[in-house]
């Protein structure tokens, strides 16, 4: 019964730990110093979450929040891809800001109803600090989708870029039925999904930005009905599967190259120097 | 009244310890001079933030994680506060962007060096951040009041820093001997630029800022106190400190340097501009400014909405 | 881009403070700026930014000066309370016993 919780909730972990870790790489690189400030606060937000989440598992499995962020094989991470992608230019990061904290909105709302206290409990506490993460958001997208042409190009290019891969964000989680039976997951990640797809299409279509979201809607069919939200013990022929940009497959422990760096920098000093407090 | 006799009501007012504010009359050479001594000051922050920013990913636990973007995010902050004062004495951001990456105007040196692993951390945030604290404070007595304004807060985030970078040193220096290796290393590395950061002995009859009072004490005076401070400190938890290496003078109870004992050559090259990071870390500034132009574009049009 | 001066208010005993300025395209803009370059440690629960341009001062500031002789205006001019107070009780006893 447990499990499934870890599972669940590993995950979400991860998704905070992997974005926090991108977005506190644009500390110091940020395109406007008062900006620089503003972001680096969200990166530190999303490395909060990830704390509490992780706490959260650690005392169900008599773990530590550090060893499951940064212990654990590459092979072990359960976030979405998105979350790993390099930053990319301020574009993309933008893009992917929107899209991740909308859908983030969407599973906190959900899981404010969870069966397990304390995860409900922390979901509405996380809530609260998105609601800045949102209005900043919501505010750049407007703004750059709003302005001169150069920066709507490249803000379209970063949407096509980051919004497949975001609908992964609600590819089912390991152990998901039982998770969902149990009540820890008041809503499957499917019916999130589709949530999402009608939110996100709707405010980006507003904006002028496309999804090519009918081609979206199409795969996201394919896979909801192929997935069996238990893990298939992944080999790499089996991981390479769903392509490089569309950036499925985070769920069952598909990681890409951007991964490989991203996993060497985070945990190498926690790995090397076993038992040592910092 | 003429130039000589406005000049002459300034310095008066200065002497008798008389404060500056922006919209104030100023002679060119008080303007001048407050103003690049604040766009360096300025310039340093962004450019720390740099060596900094490049263990962030690397940090060895969440908490640590969080506290050292947060205080990278201070740096950065405080950066925010100088260049605002700094503009506001008349020079634009880009202009002052500008002539940092093209190498016309300076950062401190301490600046110009690579990070290597955690024991920077520690020794950054301890005795990088503890060397600033002591020239900062030097400088809240500072004639030009809007600088003294900011430093205020610079300071109080700047003694949090150092706590920071205590805390760290203390775990590594309580930890397993490869993390006390790690300080040692990054101690090794660090002292002389150390001791560099507080620049050659003031020459007092040339100081312009210490004349007009925006600097207030020397620079042997200022090295003296952090000596005396952080010497002790460094002995107690058992690393050895190499050249220039301080001794205990009994007669006068102070951690003393020998002047003779300074390789001053590495910091010549650093005010050429040929320090070991000195290129790839203003390239690195100048790309990055470069490469959000369009950012800058895209902010400078009105919004079209309100909030 | 303008610039913008920056207001927090903490708690309720005091009103808001000036606490620095951010440069900013939009009200928008300078609230989500503002808010983490004054407010991430706790240091007010409101905020206000105005654009500069929107500030008012004299152009002669001397003009605030309050000369030497209103010291009706201050508890300075009421130390003398302690010696009327004596006199107003001594004269209180002195009708009293007549």
């Amino acid at each position: 019964m447990s499990d499934s919780l870890v599972s669940l909730v590993t995950a979400l972990g991860d998704d905070e730990l992997v974005l926090g870790h991108r977005h506190s790489e644009w500390t110091g690189f940020a395109p406007h110093i008062e900006e620089d400030v503003a972001f680096s606060s969200i990166a530190q937000d999303e490395i909060g979450h990830a704390a509490a989440l992780y706490s959260l598992v650690a005392k169900v499995t008599g773990d530590s929040a550090d060893r499951i962020a940064l212990g654990r094989d590459k092979s072990d991470y359960r976030n979405a891809i998105l979350c790993e992608r390099d930053n990319g230019d301020w574009a993309f990061t933008l893009a992917r800001h929107w899209l991740y904290d909308h859908a983030d909105e969407l599973r906190l709302e959900a899981l404010e109803g969870s069966a397990h206290e304390e995860l409900a409990a922390l979901a509405t506490k996380i809530r609260r600090e998105e609601r800045y993460h949102l209005l900043h958001a919501d505010t750049w997208l407007k703004r750059i989708a709003q302005g001169p042409v150069e920066g709507r190009k490249r803000l379209a290019d970063g949407v096509m870029k980051a919004f497949g891969p975001s609908l992964a964000l609600f590819e089912p989680f390991e152990l998901e039925d039982e998770a969902v039976k149990e009540g820890w997951l008041p809503l499957p990640s499917g019916e999130l999904r589709d949530r999402f797809v009608r939110f996100a299409s709707e405010q980006l279509d507003a904006l002028g930005l496309p999804t090519d979201i009918a081609r979206h809607a199409e795969e996201g069919a394919e896979f909801v009905a192929s997935s069996s939200g238990d893990l298939i013990a992944g080999d790499g022929a089996e991981m390479a599967q769903g392509g490089d940009e569309d950036g499925t497959g985070g769920r069952r422990g598909r990681r890409t190259a951007d991964f490989d760096a991203l996993w060497e920098d985070m945990t190498a000093m926690y790995r090397t120097n076993p038992g040592a407090t910092w | 009244m003429t130039y000589e006799e406005k000049l002459a009501r300034f310095n008066a007012h200065i002497e008798a310890g008389g404060k500056v504010e922006a919209e104030d009359w100023m002679p060119d050479d008080y303007r001048n001079g407050v103003l690049k001594f604040i766009e360096m000051h300025a310039n340093s922050e962004i450019m720390g933030a740099i060596p900094e920013r490049e263990q962030v990913p690397r940090a060895p636990s969440l908490k640590r994680k969080m506290s050292l973007t947060a205080k990278v995010q201070d740096e950065v902050g405080h950066a925010q506060l100088l260049y605002r004062v700094a503009e506001d004495l008349g020079k634009s951001r880009d202009a002052m962007f500008s002539d940092l990456v093209n190498g016309k105007s300076k950062f401190h040196n301490v600046f110009h060096y690579p990070t290597k692993h955690w024991g920077d951390v520690a020794i950054i945030g301890w005795l990088i951040d503890g060397a600033a604290l002591v020239t900062q404070a030097a400088l809240l007595d500072s004639s030009y009041a809007p600088y003294t304004r900011v430093l205020k807060r610079i300071c109080s985030e700047e003694q949090l820093h150092l706590r920071h970078g205590e805390d760290i040193t203390l775990e590594l220096s309580s930890g397993t001997e490869s993390q006390r290796a790690m300080f040692q290393d990054a101690l090794t590395r660090w002292w002389l630029p150390i001791i560099h950061f507080f620049g050659p002995r003031t020459n007092v009859e040339k100081d312009l800022l210490l004349r007009w009072k925006v600097k207030t004490r020397t620079n042997e005076d200022l090295r003296q106190e952090f000596l005396d401070r952080y010497v002790p400190k460094v002995l107690e938890l058992g690393y050895r400190i190499p050249a220039p290496v301080p001794f205990h003078d009994e007669a006068s109870g102070h951690w003393l340097i020998r002047d003779e004992d300074i390789d001053w050559a590495p910091l010549e090259a650093i005010k050429r501009n040929e320090g070991p990071e000195t290129a790839r870390r203003l390239g690195l500034r100048k790309t990055i400014y470069d490469t959000h132009r369009w950012v800058r574009e895209a902010l400078a049009e009105p919004a079209i909405h309100a909030a | 881009m303008e610039t913008w001066e920056v207001f927090r208010r903490h708690g309720h005993r005091e009103p808001f403070e000036h606490c620095g300025t951010v440069t900013a395209s939009g009200p928008d803009m300078a609230l989500l700026t503002a808010k983490e370059c004054f407010l991430r440690r706790r240091e007010g629960e409101h905020l206000w930014v105005v654009r500069r341009s929107d500030i008012h001062s004299f152009q002669d500031e001397s003009m605030l000066e309050v000369g030497n002789d209103k010291d009706y205006r201050f508890n300075s001019g009421y130390r003398d309370v302690v010696q009327k107070r004596e006199r107003a009780k001594e004269r209180a006893k002195e009708l009293a016993s007549k």
